[in-house]
């Protein structure tokens, strides 16, 4: 698993935890039941403090994408959380609302941003195969 | 559970009248990693100096251990390990020399925590302390303060004029010590980047009070920042008046106000990094 974290990004380290994670089961490159490193490996991989990254665990453990089997260590979750479908698409109609927004601002045209979300796709998808 | 260190409302001044330290009160929990941030002259090197028992509080007291590290020194210094940017190590004797000095005072000394150190500082145990770098000389210093598996790990500025490389070896040792053995660490730093790496808790001094004391991530999440015209809010004090309001402070034509929480009517407050929040809280008008 690849890690980075920067501690000028304006999310907390933890959470650029939590979210490389997410993104790495996302993109497929975390695949379900797949070991993740033990907290305190990945805390000297990454040179962070052990407790930071037993705090990321131990929210993507409540949101339920990962499990701790006692004495084993720590799993891609097999069955990933169910998203409340119809709450999750008025949320991202949002987000792309203010996606589009940003880029028209930007000048930007509806092609030129449909191809900005597919790099971001092909970005996300094969980060972890590299 | 009684903290390591306990500091109980401590005041010490260096000149009458000018306290450097003004009623400082904070603990520092089993394994528990305390950042001690401030500007230059707030105050930093004066309690963890106090912590060690180097110097007595005018006004108030510390507990390490639940004893006062005054009355029984030598007990208290067994389980506690420091480093700062100031310590002077003699100059003309071996790495060897030096740490067999060490395992001699300490009755509790791990021989292969030493040998695994040696070896990952590259360290020769001949080689005269003149003659290493200041990151050798830092590295030799931390193995010193190590190596009887303290409890209490006091640093003050210990990667201070380090180059990049070496403050992050340094960092990367602090973090396997942490790993490894659970000690406590108050350390004290200016580089908000290590900070943010090694984690856990951070007190900010100013002016010799504590000023923010907070779980790292909390202060990261509830703290926000807002720019707001001067020409749009003649009066500070309104602003100050806001629910949540910390600080305002003028930025060239802006107000700088930091907010506990979003503000709400309407004023966009931004979450930024340690080091920008450093400046908000403590900075000077401009």
């Amino acid at each position: 698993m690849q890690v980075a974290v920067n501690p000028s990004d304006e999310l907390p380290i933890y959470r650029q935890i939590m979210r490389q994670v997410v993104e790495g089961i996302a993109g497929g490159g975390l695949k379900p039941g797949e070991k993740l490193p033990s907290h305190r490996d990945l805390s000297e991989q990454i040179v962070v403090a052990p407790l930071t990254v037993k705090k990321a665990y131990d929210e993507l453990e409540a949101l339920g994408f990962i499990e701790t089997q006692r004495g084993r260590g720590t799993y891609v979750c097999a069955a990933l959380p169910k998203v409340d479908r119809d709450g999750q698409m008025e949320r991202l109609r949002q987000d792309a609302r203010k996606l589009l927004s940003q880029a028209y601002l930007a000048g930007l045209r509806l092609p030129e941003i449909v191809e900005l979300v597919r790099s971001a796709n092909r970005e996300l998808t094969k980060k972890e195969e590299a | 559970m009684t903290p390591v260190l306990e500091f109980l409302n401590v005041s010490r001044s260096f000149k009458k009248g000018t306290p450097v330290l003004d009623g400082v009160s904070f603990s520092v929990g089993e394994g528990e990693v305390v950042g001690l941030l401030g500007r230059n002259g707030a105050g930093k090197t004066t309690l963890i100096h106090i912590a060690m028992g180097l110097l007595s509080p005018h006004g108030g007291a510390v507990r390490v251990f639940g004893v006062s590290p005054l009355d029984d020194p030598v007990s208290v210094k067994r389980r506690v390990g420091f480093v700062s940017e100031e310590q002077v190590l003699p100059p003309r004797s071996t790495v060897a020399e030096l740490i067999a000095f060490h395992r001699y005072l300490f009755e509790r000394w791990d021989d292969a925590l030493e040998r695994q150190l040696m070896d990952r500082f590259g360290l020769s145990g001949r080689d005269r302390i003149l003659r290493l770098s200041k990151g050798q000389a830092r590295q030799v210093a931390l193995l010193c303060a190590v190596c009887h598996r303290p409890e209490l790990l006091l640093l003050d500025e210990p990667a201070g004029g380090l180059d990049p490389v070496a403050r992050r070896e340094f960092l990367e040792t602090s973090i396997q010590l942490l790993n490894r053995e659970g000690t406590a660490i108050l350390f004290s730093s200016h580089h908000m980047s290590d900070v943010e790496r090694i984690g856990g808790r951070v007190v900010l001094l100013d002016q010799g009070k504590v000023r923010i004391d907070r779980d790292l991530d909390r202060l990261r999440e509830d703290i926000c920042v807002a720019m707001i015209p001067r020409a749009s809010a003649p009066d500070p004090a309104a602003l100050e008046r806001l629910p949540g309001c910390l600080r305002v402070r003028p930025v060239f034509d802006d107000w700088h106000v930091v907010f506990e929480g979003d503000p709400g009517n309407g004023i966009r407050c931004v979450r930024v990094p340690l080091e920008e929040l450093f400046i908000e809280l403590v900075g000077g008008e401009r």
